[in-house]
């Protein structure tokens, strides 16, 4: 803001309509050229615009939109984040869980009527809720491969598990595959060959300030 | 107030990247999902007001947005490319509500009028430079204001704001650059 141009340099030479005007102004270039020229970072260096006096007023006015730009969208980020949090709310309540259901699992029952059956995706639940119990950790996707339909088919499982930095891998990995296998011999009925951990490490601790690095 | 304050406990997910939250989300969760709408609803919800011109149907928009998030999560193949996919979704969702509203009024193939709240006024000379670029964006033509938001907000590309507002690639340069240059001038008058 403090940054002026002179009075007595003041951009306006370009035409709005007229390219041939605007390249006139600009040592024939155009403020689309420019604004590309900025957006390469000034390289490789163009003495044709470097030494324009034109053209650097004009880089000038472009860096200045920006700057604003950037500074308007962190003042309107801060005025949404002190909104009251109720928006946060009604979307989650229209949600439905329904969504991501999945396949349907059959339990066994003692009477020949009835019908039991957990849906695949309270099962990845459950294995999600198992990694979630564990310290330095995140559970993401879990897959069920094999026919989980047919009671007593074997099927295997996979699980993509991002570790915090400075763990020892292969325990944790062991430690969670023991808990899933519990967990699932608790709440289904089904017969697991395998459970496959694929394990990425995090190259930094999550913290609460992350959620602002992501804005 | 407080009552309408849902609590806010901060999640361990929080932290979480992109891609862990999207899978998470696409597999049913969702407290990962709640953790995406945070990070990046105040986002979507500056976009669809600018792409709207005000703020009336936002809060619809962005709730439709996200809706259909969850229920197509699972096409996502890159779950670390959530934040413009998520985009992308409420962009086309605004883009419907303007063709609805333009329909509904029947105006012809004018540009829209600038709202009433961000009409200039008599102390416009006192407007910080970023006051006066929200004035100005709002007063852009409506195509302008529309490739302007997806190149800037949205990080969209060329390309992909052609195939989005379905126009050719050398009008979307042109409508840019007219939005650019109309951007420019105006700041001239900013101080």
């Amino acid at each position: 803001m403090t940054e002026l141009t002179p009075t007595n340099r003041r951009f306006l030479a370009f035409d709005l309509n007229d390219t041939e005007r605007e390249q006139a102004g600009l040592h024939g270039h155009t403020i689309e050229q420019l604004s590309d020229y900025l957006d390469r970072g000034r390289v490789p260096a163009d003495p044709s615009i470097d030494d324009s006096p034109e053209c650097e007023i004009a880089l000038r006015g472009l860096e200045r939109l920006r700057r604003a730009q950037q500074t308007l969208l962190d003042k309107d980020l801060k005025r949404e984040s002190l909104r009251d949090d109720s928006w946060v709310a009604s979307i989650l309540d229209n949600i439905t869980l329904e969504a991501h259901a999945g396949r349907e699992i059959p339990l066994s029952h003692p009477s020949p009527t009835a019908r039991l059956v957990v849906t695949e995706g309270a099962v990845r639940g459950v294995l999600r809720e198992v990694g979630d119990r564990m310290q330095n950790l995140f559970v993401g996707r879990c897959v069920l491969v094999g026919d989980v339909s047919v009671p007593g088919t074997p099927i295997s499982i996979m699980v993509d598990v991002t570790v915090f930095p400075g763990q020892n891998i292969p325990l944790l990995a062991e430690q969670l595959r023991h808990a899933m296998y519990v967990a699932l011999h608790k709440y289904t009925e089904l017969v697991v060959a395998a459970i496959d951990i694929t394990v990425s490490d995090l190259q930094a601790l999550p913290d609460s300030s992350a959620q602002e690095k992501e804005h | 107030m407080p009552s309408t304050l849902r609590e806010q406990v901060a999640s361990p997910l929080a932290g979480a990247t992109d891609q862990m939250l999207s899978d998470r989300a696409a597999d049913g969760d969702l407290r990962a999902f709640e953790v995406l709408v945070r990070r990046y609803g105040p986002l979507m919800r500056i976009y669809a007001t600018r792409v709207l011109g005000s703020n009336d149907e936002t809060d619809d928009v962005v709730q439709e947005s996200f809706i259909t998030a969850w229920q197509q999560l699972g096409t996502l193949d890159d779950g670390s490319a959530v934040k413009s996919w998520l985009m992308r979704i409420v962009s086309r969702k605004s883009i419907d509500r303007l063709r609805a509203r333009r329909l509904h009024v029947n105006i012809e193939d004018t540009d829209a009028p600038a709202p009433e709240s961000h009409a200039p006024h008599a102390l416009a000379e006192a407007e910080s430079q970023t006051e006066a670029l929200a004035r100005v964006l709002a007063t852009l033509p409506e195509d302008q204001r529309r490739c302007w938001t997806l190149r800037e907000l949205a990080e969209y590309s060329y390309g992909d704001i052609a195939d989005e507002l379905n126009l050719p690639l050398s009008t979307v340069r042109g409508l840019l650059a007219r939005a650019r240059k109309t951007l420019l001038r105006e700041m001239e008058e900013w101080r």
